[in-house]
Order: C-alpha cells, then structure tokens, then sequence
C-alpha cells in the first residue's frame, strides 16, 4: 500500500491538515479529501486544464501536483468564488456573455482569468487567446469566454476574491 | 471583441412573451459557481472504485488470464472476466439498426477475441481507484495477436483477415438511394468530375469523459445508476435487457454531463461492468474513464472514403450525383452505428433529381463509431462542396454563380431529395447572398486583385448546406427498426406558490434546454421564467422520452412544453373561473395574476388558483385535483436548418501554411426561443467544424494497427489561440412542422467549415487546380496538393494528398 504523508495546505483561506497517501494528486485531494468538486479532471496528463487551480496566485494544473507537494502552501479554487449569495462579478462576466454550454471547463477558464488580471490585466486580443489557450472548452468555440474575460478585466483593477470589485 | 453581426429581429408568436428572448442561463447559475453535479461529483458511502483491463492489440486471441496476483492485493474487492460477462449479460442493444444487416454482438467484455485496441477484457474493483488500477497492472495475459486490418477500403478485400467469422465478411451492410436515372444523366453531362476523398477519424473529445456510477442495493433488487449520458430512459432500458432485470427496478440519473455531442448515445460496456460489480459486492461501483481509455473506447466518428461524381452541363447545371462510400465502422456495431445521414443530405440543398448513393459499411479493428454532431452532414458537404468549386471552375463559371443556379428556390420545397429526405420550407439563396454581403465578397474580389499584385494570394470560399433536424415521426422510426421514437415529453407540475417543476428526461450537457424550456412554460403559464424550475435527466421522475441527439431537443421538446403547459394553463383557468364566478374564456394569466380581460378590477393570484387545484378544496364540480400534465411531442416531419459560409483565407503557396482571416456563417433555424443560445450552438459546431477540418485525426498505424493519437497531446482539438473570430448571422424562415416554427440547431456549424476553407485556399491559388482528398486541411497537406496540381495528373499514381497529421 501507498505510504502516507502528512499536509497542511490553506485551500481557500481556511487551513486543512490531512494525512494522505503520497501518490494522491492534487486534484483528487480537492475533490475526494476536501470535497471541493469544482475543481474538474479531464486528462490527468496537465493538457486540457480543467483542473487548474491558484497555487500562490499562479494558475497551475492540479493534476500535475501532489498532494504531499503543496505543503505550507496557499491554494485557491472556484469556490473561493462563491462568498455570498451574489454571483463574483467574474462569475457573472461569464453567465452573462454565455461563455459556457456544459459548464466542466468554466472553474479553469475562472481560475485562469482571475490570475490574469494580476499579471497582464489589458491584454491584447491575441495575447488574451494565448493566455487562455492552457484551458480547452468544446462547448463554446471559446468567442464568448473572450468576450467575457476581456469585459471583466477591463472593469476591475486588482480582483479581489470577495467581490472582484474596483475596490481592491 | 471585434464586431460581429447581430442577430436578426427574432420572430415570435405574440403570446409567447418570453420566447425570443436572450435570457441569461438557468443552468449557469450552479455551474458558473462550479456546483455542477457530474457523476464525479458523487461520493458514495461503502463505494468501490472500478478498472478495466483492455486489450493492447487491434486484434488478439485471449489464451488465458492470470489474476491471482491481483486477487491477492490489499482492497481488491472483486474481478470479472469475459467468460462470467457473456454467461451473465445479453449482447447490448443497438438503437438505431442498420438496414438489412446482420450485426455482430457487441458484449460488454470480451471472453475469446478481443477486436480493438481499448476493448475491455478483465475488470477489477478495490477499494480505491489507484488500488484498482495497481491489480490491473498485476494481471497477466496470455495473447495471440491475430491479423488487423485497420483500413476500411482493405477490409472489404477479399483477402483481409475477417473479424468476426459468423458474418463470414467485413461488409456489415450496404444501402443504396436512388432517384432518376443517375446513368443517363452522367452520361448526357457534358463536364463530370468524379474523385476519390477520404474523410478524417475523429471524435467529439467532451470535456468530461464517461462516467458511472452503479448502486445495487441487495434484497431490494433496485439499481441506481448515475450515468454521463444523452439518454437516461434509452439506457435503463438498454440496462435492463443487458442485465435480464425489470426495468422498474432500475433508475437512470444524468445530472450534469460535460459534453457529449452524440459520444454519449447509450449503453457503453463499462457501464454494464459497474453494475456487475455492485451486484456482486452490494456496494456501489464507481468508473471514471480517464482520457487514455477514452480515446480507446468512447466512439469515433466521420471516417469513410467516398468515390463522388457530379455532372454538369455547360451552362452550370447539376445534370446528375453519384456517391458510393465507406464507412469505417470500426469493430462492432455501437447502438447509434455509422451514419445514414452521408446518404439522405449528399445532394444538399440543389436541385438534383438524378441520383444514385451507397452506403458500405465495413469493420475494423478500431474503436467502433458512432454519432457526432453532424452525424454524416460534414462528410458529405466535404466532398459534394468541394467538387462544386471544381466543376465550377472548370466550366469558367463563378462557383457562387453556379450554386445560386442550383440552390432550391422557396417555392421548390417541399422536396424530396434522392436521398430520402423531405426539406420543409426555407429560402437557401437568401442565405447565400446575406453571407456574401457579409462577408462582402465584391470587396474582396478587390482585395484579392490588389494582393496578387504584390504577391500575396488571398481567397474567397463558399459553401452551402442544409441541416436534417430531428426525425419524420416516430412511426416512421418503428418502421426503420429504432429503438426509439420521435418524441419529446415533460411533466409540468405546478405548485402553491404560482410556479412549477418541470421534469425532462433530457439530460444537461451545454445545450440549455432547461432555459429554453422555462422560456416557452412560463410564456404559456403566464408566469415568470424564474418561477419554473426544470429537473433534469432522471428517469425516476421525467415521463418517457426520446433523448437529445439530432437536433431535435428543441424541435420536439418545445413541442411538449407547449401541450403540456397549455394543459396546465387550461385546467388553471377553469378552476379560477370558478372562484370568480366568471366565464374561463375572459381569463387570461399574466405575471402570475389570473385577471378578467374585460374586467381589470377582478382577478386573482395564480398561487390561490393553484392551492385550491392542488388542496382540491375549491374545484369546479366535474374537475379532479391537481394542477400538473404530462404531454407528449411527436414531430410529423423533420424539420430543416441550412444556411451558408464565407471565408477569407491567406495562403503561402511555399510552404502551405494558411489564415483564415474572416469566417462568416448565415443559418436560419427558423424560429429562435433564445438568440444567445442559438449563436452559442453555431459557435460551438464551428469550433469542432475547424477541429476536423484542420487539426484533428485519429491515425492508426497502417502496420501495427496502434492508434497514434490517442492522447490530448497528439490529438490536436483547437485551443482559444487557434481560432478564428466567427462571425454569425441568420435569416428566420419558420418552419412549417413545428407549432413554434423552431428548426433545429445544434449540428449546423460542423457542417460547413471543411468546405469552404478549402474552396477559399484553392480561390487563392487558382488558377492552379488544387484539389484536397484528404482532411484535415494541414499546411503539409497543402503544400502537397499545390505540388500535386503543379505536376499534374501522373498516370498509374493517384493524387491523395497523403501526409502526416502533425
């Protein structure tokens, strides 16, 4: 049987210590362990980015990570999205462009947007195509997810995860 | 975002308030939030983890298995092989039967000859998924390799190895269509083009895979079964014959699937191993395919070799068609099977009345085949629109010039087409000319002179289809041998407060029925759109149905909505009647308030209407309690969306690469319940359209029979960088079939894109005769079609284009 390690991660501001089997992923520790389903595997092999998830701030794919490997280390997923009762207003950026049909690769286009406004907050067109082609959607044909990420970047400055609002 | 065209004013009965409208999604409101429920979403208590061995050849004789070793693991909980599946299970069900054939069974675990890289031949479950995988890993095999043939064209050779010996051949089927006398008229043509064109394996690659989950509860007998599926009703039945148990006793849920595009149309073998597996335990048993597995056992699709001819006469006019293809079907015959649709659309939307197409449908040892999104459409407008530009070219006749003289004209339809199918009504040349408009095509005639000039080459490509949506009637699908009917139902049930359920065995997979759905309830109930909540993909509550696949969700399903609703409205509006002491014939219902038309002052709210129907406390004298209908949808007819394309492509003639500058898409889907999630469907099939078209193919290696690009890494679908801007607009001529007017949508933008991409890279290179016989349209495969068209036909070598996919 797998060994097991001990991790204490902060997923989402609250901080989780858990003793898990050193081959778990990532992903499969969000989902099974913390039971935080909105993070979605869809290669395991880091292609199609469903899994993508904030580790410090950077959009990365869970699938690629350990578990053990995050250790002291600040992870963020969609449902640090759904503080209130109100849709984030990156969440309603997408509802309202409909920039998703099945909905399984929107937490990794969120996720990857979020990080976006951080670090490349005014993109152009074709640098925005780039920055999100580390996500795949089949749905879509991606126009909308575009649309969407181009219209909420251009209404916030920092993102905030409570509100996203121009308040941060 | 850069400018694109917005719809046209969507027409819509007056009544019907809400529909026409771009209502923002009711699905979004989880699934924005990541609050889904895909099958892997579900933990169970007690649940067992399932892996499947496969089979690592095309084609393998099984000598023996050894699982001892992996029995003997920590949390290994149980094993099947092939031989306890078949004395156990009946073959699975097809749903849509070839026409006069004989099909090989498909079992849900092979016990002697495995037949594809990817079939299930032992399974494991254990306590945890890595568990699971670990004893398949420990499980030895004993293989014979046996012959493979992974090409279909070969596989009809009388010397290919047959797969399955009963059938004594590979040819499962062949129908042919005629009309007219097709002879006569290639003969009479006086230029006929005829080529050999093969199209592209591919697969629809949803986001999410299968998944299952299986729950037998012991004593009880019952079986849940959570399922990534297009047809929650059609697989507990398919279930239940496989199982030998009462379909009463099983329930079929299908919450959230991420995508599915005809891959997820029925019973799969995995979903059959869950159920064993929890049968023998009485634990649930939890699969998840990973991406590997599926591109090794979820269907694939499109591939076939088609040898098309098409004659004209000197003037342009279509003299006669004739198309014999074939199909690769792979190794069995999957419930939904190769298409027929390749068949009943080959002529398009042209008036061709002499007309001959077979349909041959061969096995392989690969992956089997069966519905995507498009379903045939693609494929025939690939090589019917392509050669159009051919023979247009070659007459010195404009190709857009050529097609407007052949487009039915309104008042041509209803037409039969050689093919079988009755287009409804439509206006095919408005289509045509609003994406030139669009696209502006005199301007880029201009442009294209200018660019020539300084040594640039531009092109202009057009292409024009038409659309089959839905089926003719389900009486027609019973005479054809379907499983299944033609019909949508959905239960409406209201509640005390004014609002109502609404249960739909369609199950959720990005095409927002349960917003459209909402949209034509509330409209009819005179209520809110927020007040009807639509339950989803649950066989223990939806009424029987039919599934959403064909485009059809939205043809047949409104149609349900509508009846159903109009029955709820009705009985609403009796009972008020007889709380107002009025005549139900002056009462109408708006925003939830039942109101006297001709008496503004009496009226009351829905909600006391409901709570009296619902209580039974204050009925009209005959009438029963209960506000709430069932309604069932029957299409007597298909119904037909078609449109046209546009692009503007840049090609480099030296090294084959090419951009699409411009892509315009003109559909008309008849009436529009909601523009924005109409544009959302054409851009989604565009999306795939341009995968198949220019970057995606499953090869299998001629000599070992192994798929080379089985893997997300090899197999290229288009990233958000790889795209093109889509430029969409309609025209909206209702359809005369449906009480909306609605035509179906959901396929449209697959069909299309290959055509006119290359009819745009040979524009720009013409008057080099370039010609494509292979898809996808790669810059190697470019470059090798201009040095073919360069050195000119080389007797004894046919053309083919041939190249790598990558």
């Amino acid at each position: 049987m797998a060994e097991h390690l001990n991790v204490l991660v902060r997923v989402n501001g609250r901080d989780y210590s858990r003793s898990v089997p050193a081959r778990l992923s990532l992903a499969d520790f969000l989902r099974h362990e913390l039971g935080l389903y909105g993070t979605h595997v869809g290669c395991e092999q880091g292609v199609c980015g469903m899994c993508t998830i904030l580790l410090d701030g950077q959009p990365v794919k869970s699938c690629l990570l350990l578990a053990a490997q995050v250790e002291g280390h600040e992870v963020t997923t969609v449902e640090a999205l759904n503080q209130s009762e109100e849709l984030h207003p990156l969440q309603r950026a997408f509802t309202e462009a409909h920039a998703l049909q099945c909905g399984f690769c929107t937490p990794g286009f969120l996720m990857t947007a979020f990080a976006l406004a951080d670090w490349n907050p005014a993109p152009s067109q074709a640098e925005l195509r780039e920055e999100l082609a580390g996500v795949l959607c089949r749905c879509t044909g991606y126009q909308n997810i575009l649309e969407a990420v181009d219209g909420w970047l251009r209404s916030v400055g920092r993102p905030t995860l409570r509100d996203g609002g121009g308040d941060g | 975002m850069a400018e694109t065209v917005a719809p046209a004013k969507p027409h819509s009965p007056p009544d019907l308030v809400w529909v026409g409208l771009s209502l923002a999604r009711k699905e979004d409101e989880r699934l924005v939030r990541g609050l889904g429920k895909f099958v892997d979403d579900r933990d169970l208590p007690g649940m067992l983890h399932m892996a499947v061995g496969r089979c690592p050849f095309p084609h393998a004789r099984i000598r023996g298995i050894n699982v001892t070793a992996a029995l003997r693991m920590p949390g290994v909980e149980g094993v099947l092989l092939g031989a306890d599946v078949v004395s156990r299970t009946s073959p699975i069900p097809v749903l849509r039967p070839l026409p006069d054939a004989r099909v090989p069974p498909y079992r849900a675990m092979a016990s002697d000859v495995a037949r594809f890289e990817g079939e299930p031949v032992v399974s494991v479950v254990a306590s945890d998924r890595a568990v699971a995988e670990d004893a398949i890993g420990d499980i030895e095999i004993d293989w014979d390799p046996l012959p493979a043939v992974v090409d279909a064209e070969q596989a009809l050779e009388p010397d290919a190895p047959v797969l399955h010996p009963e059938l004594g051949t590979n040819l499962v089927a062949a129908n042919s269509r005629a009309a007219g006398d097709v002879e006569a008229a290639l003969s009479a043509a006086e230029l006929v083009i005829s080529d050999h064109i093969r199209i592209n394996r591919v697969t629809g690659l949803p986001m999410e895979g299968r998944a299952v989950i299986a729950r037998y509860t012991r004593g009880v007998g019952t079986l849940d079964v959570w399922s990534s599926t297009q047809l929650p009703h059609l697989v507990r039945w398919q279930l239940a014959r496989v199982l030998g148990i009462s379909e009463s006793k099983i329930r079929v849920v299908a919450s959230d699937v991420g995508g599915a595009f005809g891959l997820k149309l029925g019973l799969y073998p995995e979903e059959v191993l869950a159920c064993l597996h929890s049968m023998d335990s009485g634990r649930p048993v939890k699969w998840v395919e990973d991406r590997l597995e599926h591109f090794r056992m979820t269907t694939h699709a499109r591939e076939a070799v088609h040898r098309i001819e098409i004659g004209a006469t000197r003037d342009g006019s279509i003299s006669g068609m004739r198309d014999v293809y074939v199909v690769d079907a792979g190794a069995y015959n999957s419930p939904f099977g190769s298409p027929m649709l390749s068949s009943l659309m080959f002529t398009g939307p042209y008036r061709v009345e002499d007309a001959f197409v077979e349909r041959r449908v061969a096995l392989t040892n690969k992956v089997p085949v069966g519905a995507y999104r498009g379903y045939g459409q693609p494929e025939s407008n690939f090589v019917r629109e392509t050669l159009i530009d051919r023979l247009a070219r070659t007459l010195a006749i404009d190709p857009v010039e050529f097609r407007r003289r052949n487009l039915l004209r309104p008042e041509e339809l209803p037409w039969k087409t050689p093919g079988g199918a009755v287009y409804d009504s439509g206006d095919y040349g408005a289509a045509l000319e609003r994406a030139l408009a669009l696209v502006g095509a005199d301007a880029v005639r201009e442009r294209q002179r200018d660019l020539r000039e300084r040594g640039r080459r531009i092109g202009l490509g057009v292409a024009c289809f038409v659309e089959m949506t839905g089926y003719p009637g389900s009486a027609f699908l019973g005479k054809h041998g379907a499983a299944f009917g033609a019909h949508e139902s959905v239960t409406i049930r209201m509640n005390r407060e004014g609002g109502c359920d609404l249960y739909t065995a369609v199950s959720h997979f990005g095409q927002s029925t349960e917003t459209s759905f909402a949209q034509v309830a509330a409209s009819t109930l005179g209520v809110h759109p927020d007040r009807v909540v639509v339950h989803s993909g649950d066989t223990g509550s939806a009424p029987h149905n039919t599934g959403s696949f064909a485009s059809r969700t939205t043809v047949a399903g409104t149609g349900a909505v509508l009846a159903a609703a109009g029955q709820v409205r009705e009985k609403a509006l009796r009972v008020a009647a007889h709380l107002l002491g009025r005549d139900a014939a002056t009462l109408e219902i708006v925003d939830g308030i039942v109101r006297d038309t001709e008496d503004p002052d009496v009226g009351l709210p829905l909600a006391d209407v409901a709570t009296a129907a619902i209580t039974g406390h204050r009925l009209p004298p005959d009438d029963s309690p209960g506000l709430e209908s069932t309604a069932y949808f029957d299409p007597p007819a298909n119904t037909f969306g078609y449109g046209t394309a546009a692009a503007v492509v840049e090609v480099d003639p030296r090294s084959g690469e090419f951009t699409v500058e411009r892509f315009v898409l003109v559909h008309d889907c008849g009436t529009e319940i909601n523009p924005m999630i109409v544009k959302g469907q054409i851009q989604g099939g565009l999306a795939q359209g341009f995968g198949a078209a220019m970057f995606e193919e499953l090869v299998y290696d001629p000599d070992s029979g192994q798929l080379m690009t089985g893997t997300m890494v090899d197999y290229l679908m288009p990233t958000a960088a790889d795209l093109p801007l889509f430029e969409v607009d309609h025209t909206e001529v209702p359809s005369p079939v449906t009480p909306l007017g609605v035509r179906g949508v959901g396929e449209a933008g697959t069909i299309p894109v290959a055509a006119t991409v290359a009819n745009a890279i040979c524009d720009a290179l013409w008057p080099l005769p370039v010609a494509f016989r292979r898809l996808p349209l790669t810059p190697e495969r470019v470059w090798r079609a201009i040095r073919e068209a360069e050195q000119g036909p080389r007797a004894g070598a046919p053309q083919s284009n041939e190249g790598a996919v990558t």
